[in-house]
Order: C-alpha cells, then structure tokens, then sequence
C-alpha cells in the first residue's frame, strides 16, 4: 500500500480532537425521498444512524469526507443503537425501500455490532421492506459481514472513488485498489447483494477536464462489476481536506454541466448512471450559474428516476463551462476565478 | 539568458530570439496539455520546455513553494495564495528555483502582474485573461470594462496583455516599476497587502539602483527611503555638544548645490565657530538627512510635492528619525530655520528634551529670513566650544562611514583629509564618490574592504580590462545587494572594485551580462 498522503491533515486532525455533542439515542437524521425500485418510481424510506464512523476517518480519512463530523469517536453502546432505531422504524412503515446509512460501513462489526444489524434487517423484512441500502468500504464486504438470518434483499454500495490508483492516493487518500473492488464486488454479488458504486467527480487537485475522464473512465472501468453507479460530484463538507482547499480557493465544486456530460457519457453503459448531487447548486456543491442552477438539478433528478433527458439542458454559462474546460488541462489545480460561472457580473473581483 | 536589469527582485533578462522576461505566455500557443493526470505539459518560450509534475496532494502552505523542472519553476495558486505567504515564498525564490529557471506563475490576473515580477516573477499567462474574454470583458490599462462593440475581444484582450506585459518591462529598464506597482496597487486591496508586507525583503534583497524616485504617500514604504531611515542610527554627527541646525529640504539635490542651501551657507559662514554648526535638513519621505549624507541614494534622488502639509504619519515618521539621531545626546542645543516645519521640527525636538530656537521665519531663504538665522546663529553658538576644520572633516568621515558600512574601522581608522562635500578622503582607501553615493572605495580600500566582511566576486584568472562579465565569475565570499561596492578577487590577488550588477549566486549561475561595474583596477 503506498504512504498516505500526509498535507493538511492537521487541520483536519484539529477538527477530530474536538469533542462533539451528540445525542446519543437520536439518529443523525431521517428522511423519505423518491427512488427508482424494479422500474418503479417509489418512497424511499432515509436514516442514518449515528455510530463510532469510519474506522479510516479515525486513521486518516479521505480528503472529501467530513461525515466523521456525525459520529462518536469512543462509540454508540447496543443499547443507544436499539434507542435509535426505535426513532427510525415508524418512518420505514409503509415503504418497499429503505436506505440505512451509518457515517462509515454499515457491515463493519466494529461499527455496527452483528447482532444489532441481525436485528434491524429481519425488523425491516418484517416490515415488508423489499430492499436495503447500505454503504460499506469494500474491506468489509465479505460474506460474513452480511450474512442475515433474515434480510430484505441488501443492495451494498460501495465508494469506489475513481479507477484510477493516482486519484486514490494522491486526491482521495483511499486505501483501495482496483484489483479488490473487483473482487469485492463479484463477493457480493455472489451472495445475492446487488452492488452500488459510487464514483466521484472532481476530487480535490483534478482540473474540471481530468475530472470528466476520470469519471467516465472510472464508470466505463466499474459498470460490469456493479448493478448501478451513482456519480457524486464533490461537495465541500466541513473539517476536510477539501475545506481547506476550497476556502483557499485552490479547487472549486464541479460544474453541473460536468455532471451532465459525464451522465450523457455514461448513458449507453449497461448499468444506469446517475446523479444526485449534495449540495447541488450553492457554491459548496456542484453549481453552474446563477439562472440555471435549479433548472439542471431538477433535470437530473428526472433524469435519476427515469423520466427525462438531459439532452434539453440548455443555458449561457455553458458556453463559459465549454472555455473553463478546454482551458483547465492547461490549469495546473481545479481552481477557477470567483465569479466566473456568472460572468463575472456579481460586482465582486476576482 | 542574460540579465539586463534589476529593479526590486525583478528581472529583465534577454531570453534570445526577441524574448524578454518578464514574459507572457498565450494558452492556445504557447502551452501544452499533459498527457496524464499527474505530469505538468510544456511550455513555449522560444523553445518548449517541460514543466514540472502538477502538485497534486500537495500543501501550498508548506515548503517548498516552487514546483521544480529543469529550466521553469512554477509557483502554483499564486492568484490565491495569502498576500503575506506570497511575500514569505518570494523571499525564497531563487533559494528553491536558483538563477537560471525562469519563475513561472500560471493563471494570475493582469493586476497582480507587476507587483508579482516586483518579487521576481518571471512569466505569466493569459489563462485568467481568456475566461474574462469569454465573459464579454475587455482588458484596459490593467483593470476590465464591459465590452459592447463588435470587437474580437480575445484577440484585444491578447494584444493589451502583450502591452501591459511589455509596459513591466519597461518600467524595470526604466527604474519605474516601484511606480507601476505603487498605482495599480492604489485600487487593489490584494496588490496593496503584497506590497506593504513585501518592504523588508526588498530592503533586504532588492536591487538598489539609483533611479529617481518620484515620491508620494506610498514613498515612505519605499525600500529606499526604508533603508535611509533605518541606517540613520548608525550615524552621529562629527563633534558632540555642536548646535543642530534644522533647515528646509530644497528642489535641487543635493541640497548644498541648491540657491538656498548655498545662502544658508553664505549667511552661517559669516558667524565665528559656524563649524560648531550641523546641518540638518528635514524632508518627505526621508525625514532627516544630515549634510553628509547629501549623496547617499535617495537623498539625492527624489521629488516630492511640496504642500507645507505634514501629515499625521509623517510626523510619526520624523519623530521615529530623530529617536534615531537622539540629538539631545549630542547636541547642546537646536535653532529650528525649516519655514513651515518649522513648528512641527519644534515641537519633536522639544520633546526629546533638546534646547530648540525656533527662528519662525515664514520664508527662510528669503533676505529677512537670512539675517534672522545669522543673529540667532550668533547667538546660539556664542560661547559654544570651538570646532577645527580637521575636528570637523575626521567627524563627518566617521558619520559617513558608519551609515555606509556596518564595520567601518577600516576606513576611519586611516588619516582623514580634506572637507565636506566632494574632497573628503580616507588616506588612499576611499574618497566621496557621487556615483557610489558616499565613500567610493579605491583598490587599496577594496583590498581593507575585503578582510572586513566586504563582498567578494571570485573570478577566473584573466588580465581584467573593463566591466567583470558573469561568464568570468566563478565564486563569491560574503554577500551583496545589487548596487554595492564589491571586491573583485583572481587568484587570491584582490584585482579590481566596483558596484555590483547582479546578486551573489546570479553571477555564478548567469553565462552572459555584466556582473562587476568596474570602478577601479589593479
């Protein structure tokens, strides 16, 4: 494995020291949204339970993650577990889909105790849910992890990032390499999960070009191995290397227009590609202009649930989008001037 | 590549083929994608040259600053690098990229582009210039207006790049690029920052030409004027217990030469033991400069506007001047003859305790004006201990010496000969030397100057005629801004003196361009 990358974690590591309140019997938070199950547009029933995190965050941590903000660094006992899914059930009512995120892997024992997870997943088949969401870095995706005694079909999404093993280590600071997120995959799949991947687009460092290919290519590199991709472009997220970055103005969040290339790119992929982007349309998300910002986020979540093209799209920063992205292989960061996606017409100088 | 000037830690080299830095580069010419994530592509001046990796996962806040390939460094972020940390990288320039590799700073703006060649910027680009371009802005005079003609505006935007570019380059063969950055630092709250904190390392870096400076406000931030002042403590007036005489500045430097300054001379003369009299003169940006020191760049180099008007940091400027000269421990007493600083020269002086006459003459050169300095003049040094012409000349030598050189026994300790201004010598080491700006250093003086800490060009064994060029030099002891005297050494044999064209490591690493302005040879 190579030498993590070392720059601004002790801003990072400052962020980690300090202590952080929490409830402990709450979830992090709980929402429904729509999703895409057989085909069929349904509500998703969202909750994220909050854990001890990911134990990478506690090592090093990716550059873009600040979800180790959420967690609870001595840990949550079985008992505030149990207390928080007792908050949680009553939204799941009803619903065919559940998403169960924890701010780390949901199969890492360590994480979340076997039994605690045995529990909640015959809880949900009970309920009639039909499908479970969890997240989960690929060292935990081996069949004992997941092996419920009685679950709804479990679709494991996995982030791999990019393919390509530069970005990992010198972008996102994962400790993955390709060769095991084959073998994880087929792992899963073996053992009836279905596989979600997650791909980033424009970690930190990548200019808006490098980080168009690297997303199509990641996906083109990812789609036989998984069931679905989910493109994310990268937000700012608090405390992360990302942060830094941004506020110094060294990178700036992806284009929508990125977002959409890359799905346009992607669209003749035997596995669907989509975007939701978090964050989407402020400065710390993907964002375009001013005008169109609302427009494209509503065309992508058509586009996510099946129901529109994202060929229609139109807008006048594209063709600043277009400069920005011929020029920004000849950039030597992502960075781009404050202003510029609206014409520099904001009165503020760059 | 061949240094042809210097101005702050900026420079204007010939690059060959019509080139010159610093140098712009346009994006759909001149520079080359990578072919991977991970390498830097190429770019054009002249010949294509590799730049280096992109930093990817690396720290702009931690050294090293510079991204190094064999002939360009790449100062990266610098359009967003915190104004204070630019001025910190730029005091390691050529630490981290040496002499001989162009500094590079990618995507900038048109207004950061002086000050950033003021620190040693080599070559930029029109990166930020095009997405303006495309935004329907045109370039002006370095600042934008929304364009509505039908003009093609990336070409315009190009071509007035081109002329702003060239306008830096200018400026540094002129000596006006402290002035190009002063104006477009007056509405850039960024320029501005870079150059308030950029003032001590170009006191301590920069080159120290003796171009005119045109002062104003910003002036008493001006390297220059920073390095007078602070030299200024080194300096003591030649007898302890003389009368301080506080005159007005004069338009023409040095001031002696002036109609003025030569009948405050003519009425002063005429009063016995008027030796027993020092002449200080009291000025914007400088502050004070005492007689001797006349010569001393920039006292003879400036032009202010004369409005009467001592602003409050002025004041605070004069003030922090004489808690320099402390002149209550070396006069007895002060006769104020300054017109309308009169009052403020007063006041200061009071305040440190000194014994001050204020003549309040509105108009002191004037006939009225003139006789009032000479009965107070009288008056004042009436009964004052007498001063000889030798007292006096070994005085103003050791003034002079102190505020030149940091050691200056070597000079002062031989037999001083001669008067204030132009036939002032030390024994047959140094004489008053308009050029030099003080003590010019004769070879004798150069050989004292070199067992002193004086600075050293080591150069290769030839019969030395003329100017010592970089190709001859091939070492350097101690060190030197551009501007001071060297000593030039062959074989162990100190061969020549002279004024210094190029900073210590440059001489070593340039293959062309004068490095010794040769003043003296064996």
């Amino acid at each position: 494995m190579p030498e993590a990358f070392v720059p601004l974690t002790d801003f990072v590591n400052e962020a980690k020291s300090i202590p952080k309140e929490h409830s402990l019997d709450q979830p992090v938070a709980k929402w429904t949204e729509e999703e895409l199950l057989d085909g069929e547009i349904v509500e998703a029933g969202v909750a994220i339970l909050r854990t001890r995190g990911c134990y990478w965050s506690i090592k090093e941590g990716c550059s873009m993650c600040g979800y180790f903000n959420d967690t609870v660094p001595g840990g949550v006992s079985d008992e505030m577990l149990r207390e928080q899914w007792k908050k949680i059930r009553p939204s799941l009512k009803g619903k065919r889909y559940a998403k169960i995120y924890t701010s780390g892997s949901f199969i890492d024992p360590t994480e979340v105790p076997l039994d605690f997870a045995d529990e909640v997943m015959s809880d949900m088949k009970d309920m009639g849910i039909e499908k479970v969401l969890i997240e989960s870095l690929p060292e935990f995706v081996n069949p004992k992890n997941f092996n419920y005694t009685n679950a709804p079909k479990l679709e494991i999404a996995i982030g791999l990032e990019s393919s390509s093993s530069l970005v990992l280590d010198k972008c996102v600071n994962k400790r993955l390499r390709w060769p095991h997120f084959v073998k994880v995959c087929k792992s899963a799949r073996d053992n009836g999960a279905e596989v979600k991947a997650y791909i980033l687009l424009k970690p930190p460092y990548l200019n808006e070009k490098d980080a168009i290919e690297d997303a199509v290519q990641s996906a083109i590199d990812a789609a036989p191995h998984v069931d679905k991709i989910s493109i994310n472009p990268v937000n700012v997220q608090k405390n992360t290397v990302v942060e830094k970055l941004w506020m110094r103005n060294e990178w700036t969040a992806p284009w929508l227009w990125s977002v959409v290339e890359v799905l346009e790119r992607c669209k003749d992929l035997p596995v669907r590609v989509y975007s939701d982007p978090t964050g989407g349309g402020t400065r710390r998300g993907a964002h375009n202009c001013y005008n169109c910002n609302k427009k494209i986020l509503e065309g992508l979540k058509k586009h996510r649930l099946g129901k529109g093209d994202l060929a229609d799209l139109i807008c006048d920063c594209k063709s600043r989008w277009e400069v920005m992205k011929r020029q920004s292989s000849l950039r030597r960061n992502g960075s781009e001037p404050h202003g510029y996606r609206n014409g520099f017409t904001s009165g503020r100088r760059f | 590549m061949e240094p042809i000037g210097h101005e702050g830690l900026g420079r204007l080299l010939d690059l060959g083929e019509n080139l010159s830095t610093p140098h712009i580069v346009f994006s759909h010419n001149d520079l080359t994608e990578a072919t991977d994530l991970e390498s830097g592509g190429s770019i054009k001046i002249g010949k294509s040259f590799d730049l280096p990796p992109k930093p990817l996962g690396l720290d702009s806040d931690k050294e090293p600053y510079l991204h190094l390939s064999e002939n360009i460094a790449v100062l990266d972020n610098t359009s967003s690098l915190r104004p204070q940390k630019i001025v910190e990288i730029a005091s390691k320039f050529r630490e981290e990229a040496g002499y001989s590799r162009l500094v590079y700073a990618p995507a900038v703006e048109p207004s950061d582009m002086p000050i950033l060649a003021y620190l040693g910027v080599d070559v930029f680009d029109d990166l930020n210039v095009e997405l303006r371009s495309s935004t329907g802005w045109l370039l002006e005079d370095g600042s934008w207006i929304k364009s509505s003609s039908k003009v093609d505006i990336f070409s315009a935007n190009r071509e007035e790049l081109n002329r702003w570019v060239s306008k830096i380059r200018n400026s540094i063969s002129n000596g006006t690029l402290r002035e190009f950055v002063e104006r477009t630092s007056l509405h850039n709250p960024r320029v501005s920052q870079i150059l308030h904190h950029s003032t001590q390392l170009l006191v301590e870096k920069g080159a120290k030409n003796h171009y005119l400076i045109r002062a104003n406000n910003l002036s008493l931030k001006h390297p220059s004027v920073i390095d007078f002042q602070e030299r200024l403590s080194r300096f003591t007036p030649p007898v302890d217990n003389m009368v301080l005489l506080v005159l007005p500045c004069s338009a023409r430097k040095p001031y002696f030469k002036s109609s003025s300054h030569k009948r405050f001379f003519n009425t002063i003369r005429e009063v016995d033991n008027y030796l027993s009299l020092h002449i200080i003169s009291v000025t914007s940006p400088l502050g004070l400069v005492p007689r001797e020191l006349e010569f001393c760049y920039p006292a003879a180099h400036y032009d202010i506007a004369v409005t009467g008007v001592w602003s409050p940091t002025e004041v605070e400027m004069l003030r922090t001047q004489l808690s320099r000269i402390e002149p209550e421990k070396h006069y007895c007493k002060a006769i104020v003859h300054a017109g309308s600083s009169s009052e403020i020269m007063t006041t200061l002086l009071k305040e440190r305790g000194l014994e001050t006459i204020d003549t309040k003459v509105e108009r002191p050169s004037s006939f009225e004006g003139l006789e009032v300095l000479q009965n107070v003049a009288r008056m004042s040094l009436n009964g004052s201990e007498p001063v000889n012409s030798k007292q006096r000349a070994q005085g103003e030598a050791i003034g002079l010496a102190n505020f030149q050189y940091p050691n200056s026994d070597f000079l002062t300790t031989s037999e001083i000969s001669g008067r204030m201004p132009y036939k002032l010598r030390c024994g047959d080491l140094a004489a008053i030397s308009p050029v030099v700006g003080g003590f010019g250093l004769t070879l004798s003086g150069g050989k004292a100057y070199s067992s002193n800490g004086g600075g050293v060009v080591k150069a290769e064994n030839f019969k030395l005629v003329g100017d010592l060029f970089a190709v001859g030099v091939n070492g350097h002891k101690g060190d030197w801004q551009i501007g001071d005297q060297v000593v030039i050494e062959q074989k162990d044999e100190i061969t020549a003196v002279g004024i210094a064209k190029m900073n210590p490591e440059e001489m070593v690493s340039m293959k062309r361009g004068i490095a010794v302005e040769v003043r003296h040879h064996a």
